[in-house]
């Protein structure tokens, strides 16, 4: 670490740790990331499933089931529902994922046996009237339709669709299917899923280990025990090379992937540092500099790893102009091959290393952000003590290892690429 | 809001493809007093392992929201330190005073070009260092433009602080602005445009209303990234000029929030900004707006539209500008009017099954004229003339009738009652303080602002929304629509 830069001394970084707790209750566990400075309680949690149960010609129902959590619950109709969490300044939402279902509020602590009795209610008490589903329908359909407006919605649409032809993973929501899905489903969509079974919390803010406990006896207590099934595997990526979605439009966008490392592997970290150099976060990648720094072809480019169904999946996505799509696309896998060839410098990996132990305060950013964050570890399958350790399996990685990860994962001419727009020389 | 580029997160659980095309979410004083703070892109912290575990006292309704400290430099600089000792994180925010508001005529674009080129290197910091420096050590770095003000900021450990304020001080004194790199950063711009406007339908709607409502030249009607041949027609001179003028100490903002102390974060400023001469600041030179919208109502047809659209917008007043007194009733008045569930318009609209989506919103911060909106969402097979008579009569309804008490006093509830939630993170305050600064306001109007809604009146909110809403003189309707 350098000692001065730019004639401004860098004094040693102060210590910085987050010690999580985990709480248990009627065999319900959740980890909690405990801190009173600001008067606000924070609450995550997720199921598995979500989408991925949804029956074909039904695509949406987990979405939109749960949506019609927040349309009213128990004597309360959509708008009583609705005035109760405003008027404690209560943010509580559901969310149907393509494989998980969850839930979350951020409150003041003041606020709290309310949010809570609120959260309880929408769950064990939802209301489902038909008018409130027909508001609700309306708005799934106007969502899917929109979604095809844009070069960019239509491209990752066709990414998934392409990707995993016949999966969940690969069946969108159609104005066909929210059509067909009717209360019934709903009812039944909700009953196999807001279960005590494979119920993943996680907490943060104004509220200690004991407080925790009551709440999550108030909150998920009522709940039946499930029998929630696991999500069945998805297969490898297909190789379906490219496909193509025309759209009048001045830009083309780009969704290009391959399969990823998942995060079991144990040179999981050291591919991760291979990708934010290859194609992460920020100004600093490598396509970053050379699509938009170098040559101005585009505003952003970039890849992540995106985790589903237990499948790790590269997904990246860059829009340019119609007529650069060709000279683009042969950037991505060029910086794709150099990477997988040769890997990355040493300077490269003691940045990136740099930055991802230095950004470890900034991850746990306001409490709604560190309750999430805990429950995408959960999901990752990661345990309490895996974030403790960050630090010392950072500071053992290397070039070599860098190096070694990419080759072993990247494939240059396994890439995927779906375009929507009116792409010229692919 | 335009940004340097969209934003992304680094991830410990992935799961999470970074948006790099999502953009960043443009801010409100009053979306983030309302318990929108979350939806900021900057991160403040928790959970250290000494903290206490006794909860602080209830906090009353005329203590100050972030409790801020203000002081100015000799150069006129004026700086704003927000503490909060939650983790060792701090965010530094430089605001300029100056936006595409500023643009100078013919040359919209000019103030957005040159906040990305302000990352191209100044004397002491290469061009492509800062965005690599504040990586290496761990932070975020990222710059927006909005109409009325410029901005750049850093979130980083704490300890990094100075050295943030000393590569942003080297820039705002004398950026390179780099004659090489002036053509591939154009191109990034208008990559940016068509992201944002050109290839989505949408986008080219909003930029064809604002047109239509100011005028296509004119401060307010122009987009804020630019007509693209006045990108094309864009100068290094320009740009330099631009900051010459705009960029003086006296007309910025330094804003800091987190875990550093008064005392250090005065010698800091003294040490890396102090020593920026002194320029004048120059007074906000707007044209003053026609008499009336030069087309108050357009109807577009857009082949790749699926979903209809309606959009109505008022000139108002603004905390700058017109009857200012009207600012707060007029939140008050965009709340009862189309807040979401329970409001007017979703009543008459959503619940009555003619519209997916209804509401309302107003923008008074803002320096000149602001804006107050209705917009609508149709069913599929509704007629757009149900649609306007159903909003109308809404709007005549109020006008006419006014809102009652208990209307009233439940906005000002529900929208004051989650003000406190911006205190969770490190966003709101520099970009709430900073932002009223930078048009001119007093740290007063964020720090007391839930106490003044709580002293709005009914006889105030019904007033000022006769005074937006009957007979008005600027306003424009528009319709998007399939081809």
């Amino acid at each position: 670490m350098t000692d001065t830069l730019f004639g401004v001394e860098l004094p040693p970084r102060r210590g910085f740790s987050v010690p999580i707790q985990v709480v248990e209750q009627g065999g319900i566990t959740a980890w909690l990331v405990e801190d009173h400075s600001v008067p606000v309680v924070s609450l995550a949690w997720a199921w598995p499933q979500g989408a991925a149960a949804d029956p074909v010609g039904k695509e949406g129902l987990a979405s939109i089931s749960a949506a019609m959590l927040s349309e009213g619950a128990g004597d309360l109709d959509n708008v009583g529902f609705a005035d109760a969490l405003r008027d404690e300044g209560i943010d509580l939402s559901f969310s149907g994922g393509r494989d998980s279902f969850e839930g979350s509020f951020r409150t003041l602590t003041d606020a709290l046996p309310e949010a809570v009795r609120l959260a309880q209610l929408a769950m064990t008490r939802p209301r489902l009237d038909a008018e409130a589903l027909g508001r609700v329908r309306a708005r799934a359909l106007l969502a899917s339709r929109q979604s095809l407006e844009t070069p960019a919605g239509l491209a990752r649409r066709a990414f998934w669709e392409a990707g995993f032809p016949g999966f969940s993973a690969g069946r969108l929501s159609t104005p066909d299917s929210i059509n067909a899905i009717t209360q019934e489903d709903i009812r039944a969509c909700l009953a196999a899923q807001v279960t005590r079974g494979r119920l993943l919390v996680a907490a943060s803010g104004a509220i200690d280990a004991a407080g925790l406990r009551r709440l999550l006896g108030e909150l998920f207590g009522a709940l039946p025990e499930g029998t929630l099934a696991a999500t069945p595997p998805l297969p490898a990526l297909a190789s379906f090379g490219i496909t193509q979605r025309p759209k009048a439009a001045p830009q083309s966008t780009l969704v290009f992937g391959q399969d990823g490392l998942l995060p079991i592997d144990p040179g999981w970290e050291s591919f991760q540092v291979a990708l934010r150099i290859l194609a992460g976060g920020g100004f600093t990648s490598r396509l970053m500099k050379s699509v938009r720094e170098e040559r101005g072809l585009t505003y952003g480019i970039g890849a992540g790893l995106d985790l589903l169904f237990g499948r790790a999946i590269v997904v990246g996505q860059v829009q340019t102009a119609n007529a650069s799509v060709g000279e683009v696309w042969n950037l991505i896998r060029a910086a794709w091959r150099e990477m997988a060839a040769n890997g990355p410098t040493e300077a490269e990996v003691a940045d990136a290393l740099a930055f991802l132990g230095g950004s470890l305060p900034l991850q746990f950013t306001d409490s709604r952000r560190t309750a999430n964050l805990l429950l995408n570890l959960r999901q990752t399958g990661r345990a309490p003590e895996w974030l403790a350790g960050r630090p010392a399996r950072l500071a053992a990685i290397d070039r070599t290892k860098v190096a070694e990860a990419a080759a072993r994962v990247l494939k240059p001419d396994g890439l995927v690429l779906a375009v929507a727009g009116e792409p010229v020389g692919l | 809001m335009m940004t340097r580029s969209s934003e992304t997160r680094a991830t410990l659980a992935p799961g999470i493809v970074p948006a790099h095309v999502a953009g960043m979410q443009p801010v409100s004083r009053r979306g983030a007093l309302k318990g929108a703070a979350a939806t900021l892109a900057a991160p403040a912290l928790p959970a250290l392992a000494q903290t206490p575990t006794a909860s602080p006292p209830p906090r009353r309704l005329d203590q100050p929201l972030f409790g801020a400290v203000s002081w100015t430099l000799g150069n006129g600089l004026r700086v704003v330190l927000a503490e909060n000792r939650r983790a060792p994180v701090a965010a530094h925010y430089l605001f300029a005073s100056a936006g595409a508001g500023e643009d100078p005529a013919g040359k919209s674009g000019v103030a957005h070009f040159l906040e990305h080129m302000m990352f191209k290197g100044s004397p002491n910091i290469p061009s492509g260092a800062f965005s690599h420096t504040v990586a290496r050590e761990g932070g975020q770095d990222n710059a927006f433009t909005s109409r009325d003000v410029t901005a750049y900021y850093q979130i980083v450990e704490a300890s990094r602080l100075p050295l943030m304020m000393r590569m942003e001080s080297d820039r705002l004194r004398t950026p390179l602005i780099p004659a090489d790199e002036l053509e591939s950063e154009r191109g990034v711009v208008l990559e940016e445009r068509r992201s944002r406007t050109d290839a989505v339908p949408r986008g080219r709607f909003r930029e064809a209303f604002d047109a239509a409502m100011w005028g296509r030249e004119h401060w307010r009607g122009r987009p804020l990234i630019g007509w693209e041949d006045e990108i094309r027609a864009i100068t290094r001179q320009d740009l330099v000029d631009f900051h010459n003028l705009h960029y003086a100490p006296a007309n910025c903002v330094l804003v800091v929030a987190g875990d550093v102390r008064e005392a250090d974060l005065r010698r800091w400023a003294d040490e890396f900004y102090a020593p920026i001469p002194t320029r004048p600041a120059p007074p906000r030179n707007r044209a003053p707006l026609a008499s009336s919208a030069p087309e108050s109502r357009i109807e577009s047809r857009d082949p790749a539209v699926r979903e209809s659209s309606f959009l109505k917008t008022f000139a108002a007043p603004s905390a700058t500008w017109g009857e200012k007194s009207s600012v707060d009733p007029l939140e008050v008045v965009a709340h009862l009017l189309g807040g979401g569930t329970g409001s007017r318009l979703h009543k008459a609209l959503v619940e009555t099954g003619l519209a997916v989506g209804a509401g309302a919103g107003y923008d008074g911060d803002t320096v000149g004229v602001g804006t107050f909106g209705v917009y609508a969402t149709p069913r599929q097979g509704v007629e757009t003339a149900r649609i306007e008579q159903a909003i109308e009569a809404v709007l005549t309804d109020l006008v006419q009738q006014g809102a009652s008490e208990e209307e009233v006093r439940r906005g000002i509830r529900q929208q004051t009652a989650g003000s406190l939630l911006a205190l969770d993170g490190l966003g709101a305050a520099p970009r709430l303080l900073g932002g009223a600064l930078a048009i001119g306001l007093p740290l007063d109007f964020v720090e007391h602002w839930p106490k003044r809604m709580a002293e709005v009146t009914r006889d105030q909110v019904n007033a000022a929304a006769r005074a937006v809403l009957a007979d008005p003189k600027i306003a424009t309707a528009g319709w998007l629509l399939p081809a």
